[in-house]
């Protein structure tokens, strides 16, 4: 029981960061009504600048010098030869948060201010993705372990419980309780606080008041990123400092935002520090001899917030959404595919002809974009046609991946350049391939079931939540998968009805594995011949209703909860089918590879292409790191291209959602149908042109 | 046998009783309408009935308890609703709004979408083709809810309730947004409905309306039924007067003395 309670004690280190984190999520959300995704990476950002200025005196500037030649943009300023003094470095990164602070409200939800509610969350992981891209970018890969400014020494015998508690601990507990009191003081005494509290009630009243609801947004996106920097230069000394640790706490920061309603500071407040506690007091359980060895201490940890999320969501939420609930704004126009065969032989052949052409790094980068093709038509499916926001795509990926080769293991297939072998069944290729989409299937199922009542933005914190505790209680998991699970897992040599479907041949170790691209090609053409025909079904038109309108779509007949489970389920299926095939050519896998940020990064290249259209996922495909697009300009910008990929495709995003919400393969097709049009000199054919309806139906329908 | 019959039907909010004990009854093939001034608690009703707000008392419609019942399932069983406001499915054609309802499913039907074999019966085109002329927009198939006027887009969400093959549609102001010379040619449609089989229940703020077309007609207020009977009772019963007086006296005078020049059904 002591050690229970001296854990528990002990997770006020964490619940403080999650409650401070929360607090300036909280704070955001009030002034601009965006969930911002991006506030971990903010308290990463400053925690680099930071330890960049103590240890060699250089400030970084969020950005990266990407101009070619001679002409450059400045980067880093040196400020003192030899690293600065604490107080500096202090100085300097808070203010660096602020002002991030303001090129994010400037930049990015400023343009975004009337955008739909998912182009927001859209434009926070773009800004998300961008902070970490720069980051690396700047500051490399390295892990840092910096020093931090708070003592060492812990305090002795910590209330008689016979244990040594780090100051830093309490530190960061005690500096929540104050952050929390004085913003919600701030809120609550201050001009400033009533009208950001007004412009929140209603944003017109503020500004008949005098208010500039902007500006006001402003001061408070740069209180929330200076809290951010806040709790990036208090946990600098708690270990390693790397751009996804920092960036991942956004994931409990966000749980604790949501206990305060995402509007009070005090709830977000104790809720992060009861949220610290009780992971922390979980996590000494799992130390116990009683403790199940096949729960995992680690996926534990990640569980727990994802628990305290779906039960309070859920238990808030209705089945249907009340009367006179704002609709969020619709997703675009999911158009319905025309020429179906014609638009699904030319990319397929063209591939096929290419993968023959093409030898090593193209094959590579081909097969790259034909499999990140496969993987996004499962967003389509989830998010184009069905509405709901799901990122553990790329984890039902890896499920599925795992479990096919662990079904496929024998120890005897395995290569020899394996150091761990796997035992397993031995079963046929494509029945242990089934097992795994089955596998993906199950799990897509049950993180489906929170969508039946918990919707939009919220639901992309779920699934968000949910990726950690897949990858570290199911792939990582030594008791499913074996103690290869927690490296680098062998994946059999793929056969399917005797023909080789892998990549690397290890009989040639040939890199021409155009039997591979053939075989990606024709499983992602059924696929997608599918998932055509589901949208021009009636599947599809019941997943658009619902995506329309679910409280019209149950007066319809529909079943809303089952059809969003359906869509779960095949959206699962799709995303595990790309996991196994994905692993044929990776030869081994490992878990991490599976994460958050994957699938993250998938959905951003989806959305970036058109997530509501087939050609979307050609396009997204096309453009993801290591993809065709970004080989071609890495051969033409003379190699070393291929880093900047993830910062230009989170840039990409960003003005995607501002610009063109509905993805690039959509305003393409207009484009060229305008062209078309054009050059045959026809008059306009007046389809599906949305014309603002006159008097009273623009209030009510809008688009 | 009554279609759809609720006892001591009661719907509270917090502390407030928006339905308060009431209990209607429309017979098969009947047109029975709603009236009550803003606020009288008769969309909750509606909403009641469907699932849409838990509610406590009894719901029979045709002859079965459906009180506990998701709305979907009430909806298949032939209780179909429209809404007050706008709620089509505005990322569909006109054509698949209906076809939504219309079209049965089976738990294989997203095999055979996916392998591209499921097909449109001409059943189906038939009861879209019906439901349309019956809104009397034939010609709107293709067009996109955001592209017509309001009142055209409420014709549309009835035209989607007929495709649902309901026994009773519950109709929610489909008159609002059209003028008076429209409102009557969709009052005659609406009669229609009944040779099909299809009885109505109508909530409507155009008394000349729901005067002339309904058989006989409820009166809402503040939640509770004030007073019940044919068009002609109505129209004489002193509480409805002085529930419409104390909204606006000269209107419901003038409401009966134009409803009273209204062909009688």
């Amino acid at each position: 029981m002591k050690e229970l309670l001296f854990a528990a004690l002990l997770g006020l280190g964490g619940g403080g960061v999650y409650a401070m984190l929360g607090t300036g999520i909280v704070t955001a959300y009030k002034g601009s009504g965006v969930i911002n995704f991006a506030h971990g990476a903010f308290a990463m950002y400053a925690a680099f600048v930071y330890d960049e200025l103590m240890t060699t005196g250089r400030l970084a500037l969020p950005w990266v010098d990407i101009l070619p030649g001679d002409v450059n943009l400045p980067v880093f300023i040196t400020i003192q030869e030899g690293g600065t003094s604490e107080l500096l470095a202090v100085v300097l990164a808070l203010l660096m948060a602020a002002a991030i602070g303001l090129l994010a409200h400037l930049l990015v939800f400023r343009p975004l201010r009337n955008a739909p509610a998912l182009g927001k969350v859209i434009g926070s992981v773009g800004l998300m993705l961008y902070l970490q891209a720069v980051a690396l970018l700047n500051y490399g890969p390295a892990g840092r372990s910096p020093e931090g400014f708070v003592p060492k020494e812990p305090i002795f015998n910590f209330l008689g419980l016979g244990e040594n508690m780090p100051r830093l601990n309490l530190y960061l507990a005690g500096c929540a309780v104050i952050m929390g009191v004085a913003v919600w003081a701030l809120l609550r005494f201050s001009r400033f606080g009533l009208a950001t509290r007004a412009a929140d009630e209603n944003e017109k009243g503020a500004s008949l008041l005098g208010y500039s609801p902007q500006r006001l947004a402003g001061l408070n996106w740069v209180l929330s990123a200076l809290l951010a920097g806040i709790v990036g230069v208090l946990f600098v000394g708690s270990g390693s400092l790397d751009t996804t640790g920092y960036t991942q706490l956004i994931i409990p920061a966000l749980g604790a935002a949501l206990l305060g309603g995402l509007t009070s500071i005090p709830l977000a407040t104790i809720g992060g520090l009861a949220l610290g506690m009780f992971q922390a007091g979980m996590v000494e359980l799992t130390e116990r001899s009683w403790w199940p060895t096949w729960l995992p201490p680690a996926g534990v940890r990640e569980l727990v917030p994802l628990v305290v999320i779906v039960g309070y969501l859920y238990l808030r939420g209705n089945r249907l959404p009340v009367r006179g609930t704002v609709v969020q704004r619709r997703l675009p126009r999911a158009p319905e595919p025309r020429h179906v065969l014609i638009g699904a032989a030319i990319p397929a052949a063209l591939a096929i002809v290419l993968s023959l052409i093409f030898t090593s790094d193209w094959e590579v980068a081909l097969t790259t974009s034909i499999l990140a093709s496969l993987l996004m038509l499962s967003w389509i499916v989830i998010t184009g046609y069905l509405g709901q926001i799901s990122l553990v795509q790329v984890s039902l990926a890896g499920l599925a991946a795992f479990v096919a080769a662990k079904l496929a293991a024998n120890l005897d297939k395995v290569s020899e350049f394996d150091l761990l072998s796997v035992s397993g069944p031995n079963l046929p290729d494509p029945l242990a391939a089934l097992f795994g989409v089955l596998a993906a299937v199950g799990l897509g199922l049950i993180i489906g079931l929170p969508a039946v009542r918990i919707r939009g933005v919220q639901l992309a914190v779920v699934t968000a939540a949910a990726a950690g505790p897949i990858g570290l209680l199911l792939l990582k998991n030594e008791f499913l998968f074996g103690e290869a699970a927690v490296s680098n897992y062998p994946v059999p040599r793929p056969f399917w009805f005797g023909t080789f479907v892998g990549a690397t041949d290890p009989d040639t170790a040939s890199t021409d594995y155009w039997r591979f691209t053939i075989f990606a090609v024709i499983v992602t053409v059924v696929v997608a011949l599918g998932v055509a025909g589901l949208r021009r079904g009636a599947t599809g038109r019941r997943f658009l209703a619902v995506r329309a309108n679910e409280r019209a779509a149950a007066a319809a007949g529909i079943n809303v909860a089952r059809t969003k489970l359906l869509g779960f389920a095949i959206a699962a299926a799709i995303a595990g089918l790309a996991g196994v095939v994905q692993s044929y050519r990776l030869g081994s896998i490992q878990p991490e590879n599976y994460g958050l940020f994957a699938s993250l990064a998938a959905f951003a290249f989806v959305y970036l292409g058109g997530i509501t259209s087939l050609y979307g996922s050609v396009v997204g495909g096309l453009l993801v790191a290591g993809g065709i697009v970004a080989q071609f300009i890495d051969l033409h910008a003379g190699g070393g291209f291929e880093q900047y990929v993830p910062m230009i495709g989170a840039i990409g995003l960003i003005l995607t959602a501002i610009l063109n919400p509905e993805g690039i393969a959509l305003a393409n097709a207009e484009l060229g149908k305008g062209l078309w049009r054009k050059i045959r000199g026809q008059r306009a054919a007046p389809i599906a042109e949305p014309v603002p309806a006159v008097g009273p139906a623009a209030a009510g329908g809008g688009h | 046998m009554a279609l759809l019959e609720t006892a001591d039907l009661t719907v509270t909010f917090g502390g407030l009783r928006a339905n308060d004990s009431v209990r209607i009854v429309v017979e098969p093939g009947s047109f029975v309408g709603l009236i009550g001034p803003n606020g009288a608690g008769k969309t909750t009703f509606i909403d009641a009935i469907t699932g849409y707000v838990p509610s406590t008392g009894a719901v029979l419609f045709d002859g079965e308890e459906i009180s506990r019942l998701p709305v979907h399932q009430r909806a298949s069983k032939g209780l179909v609703r429209t809404f007050q406001s706008l709620e089509l499915f505005e990322d569909l054609t006109v054509e698949d709004n209906l076809l939504v309802p219309a079209q049965p499913t089976r738990w294989y039907t997203p095999l055979l979408d996916a392998l591209h074999l499921h097909r449109t019966t001409a059943e189906t085109r038939d009861r879209i083709d019906w439901a349309l002329d019956t809104v009397g927009l034939p010609h709107y198939r293709d067009r996109l809810p955001t592209d017509l006027p309001h009142g055209q887009r409420k014709l549309i969400g009835v035209a989607r309730a007929l495709t649902a093959r309901p026994k009773l549609v519950l109709l929610d102001e489909p008159a609002a947004g059209l003028d008076t010379a429209e409102s009557r040619v969709l009052g005659v449609h609406l009669r229609g409905l009944l040779e099909e089989g299809i009885s109505v229940f109508m909530i409507d703020h155009d008394m000349g309306l729901v005067l002339s077309v309904c058989d006989y007609i409820y009166v809402l207020d503040f939640g509770r039924i004030i007073a019940e009977g044919t068009p002609t009772q109505i129209r004489q019963d002193p509480e409805v007067i002085l529930a419409y007086l104390g909204e606006s006296a000269g209107e419901a005078q003038a409401v009966a003395a134009d409803a009273a020049g209204v062909v009688e059904p």
